[in-house]
């Protein structure tokens, strides 16, 4: 077992997840955007902007980049 | 509906849109006081616009007071506006 | 209550006259996985939440869920408001013509009509939020199905937009998920 497969594995073994349940890791707020950008975009989160690659590659990668 | 008029719909759309990222976070984030303080600054900033636009061009809700005749149905509807005519 | 704000949440530009694509649009103004739906759903399940969390995101969301439906009937409306009987002959627009003219009509795009059986409300928070999180997913599947085949610009801008909030949404529902689960172990060991 590599590194990285055992780390996610302890990840699942912490006492606070259980068997049978499902979650959602919490968001914590980093930079917003601009109000312009942000309803454009949709979230005012760039955390959260994960837009449909279809059609629109070009954007997709340019926000990858500064993540 | 001018221009003018159209461009500060569209700052209040924006604001009031940041507004609902800030609400819907801080539903499962009340303790967050970064997020409180930046729901605040918007908070502030769509009490001055939608003021400037009510006094400008009519209310944006019922409830505001009103001239004669009843100012509430003279602006336009949100779905029979051109918002793309001045870009 | 509600208050209605004269606007609409993000300013909706379509390029086109364009039956075909407003008849498929319909899919989220009266389909399973949209806009009334998601609204109906969340407002109804509301009553039997047991944090404030959950009562508050369910509140804001199906909120929002009824702006965004109103997103989708102006989308409609301005893509076949200016077409010629003509134009709409032929279309898969002409059987909902026929009947509601080009008014906008909570039906799904293949023309069956919304219905309670749609949503669903358990009175049991972890399911009611598994439903959710689902639709969600439902909802964004099907904005991308509509991106895929939509033939206007402005229809596709507004159609990303909306998108988008699915995934917002999503992650709201997880979060809430996640504090009533922990809520509910709580009540059970205390």
């Amino acid at each position: 077992m590599d590194q990285k497969k055992y780390s996610e594995y302890s990840c699942m073994l912490e006492p606070k997840y259980k068997l049978a349940r499902a979650y959602v890791p919490n968001q914590v707020m980093g930079r917003i955007f601009e109000p312009r950008e942000a309803l454009k975009k949709g979230t005012l989160f760039p955390e959260l902007y994960m837009p449909y690659k279809y059609g629109k590659k070009r954007d997709y990668y340019r926000h990858r980049k500064y993540r | 509906m001018d221009c003018k008029q159209l461009a500060l719909l569209k700052e209040i759309m924006e604001i009031s849109f940041c507004l609902v990222e800030t609400n819907l976070y801080l539903d499962t984030h009340p303790t967050d006081e970064r997020a409180l303080r930046i729901h605040n600054t918007f908070a502030k900033k769509y009490d001055e616009l939608t003021n400037r636009y009510r006094m400008k061009y009519g209310p944006l809700m019922p409830t505001s007071m009103s001239k004669c005749p009843w100012q509430w149905i003279e602006s336009p509807w949100p779905w029979e506006i051109d918002y793309s005519k001045c870009d | 209550m509600w208050v209605y704000e004269k606007k609409l949440q993000y300013p909706v530009r379509v390029d086109t006259c364009n039956p075909a694509l407003a008849a498929m649009i319909l899919e989220q103004f009266g389909g399973a996985d949209g806009e009334l739906s998601a609204g109906i759903r969340y407002l109804t399940q509301r009553w039997h939440m047991p944090t404030n969390q959950a009562k508050g995101i369910l509140t804001d969301i199906g909120t929002e869920e009824l702006a965004h439906w109103e997103i989708i009937g102006t989308i409609v409306w301005k893509l076949v408001k200016d077409a010629k009987p003509e134009q709409i002959k032929g279309t898969p627009f002409e059987a909902h013509f026929v009947n509601h003219g080009k008014s906008p009509f909570p039906h799904n795009a293949a023309g069956y009509a919304w219905t309670a059986t749609f949503i669903q409300s358990k009175e049991d928070p972890i399911a009611d939020l598994h439903e959710d999180m689902a639709a969600e997913q439902k909802a964004r599947a099907t904005y991308e199905h509509l991106i895929r085949i939509s033939d206007d610009p402005g229809v596709t801008d507004a159609l990303r937009f909306l998108r988008e909030r699915e995934v917002v949404h999503f992650q709201r529902f997880g979060e809430t998920l996640n504090i009533v689960q922990e809520y509910m172990d709580k009540k059970k060991y205390y």
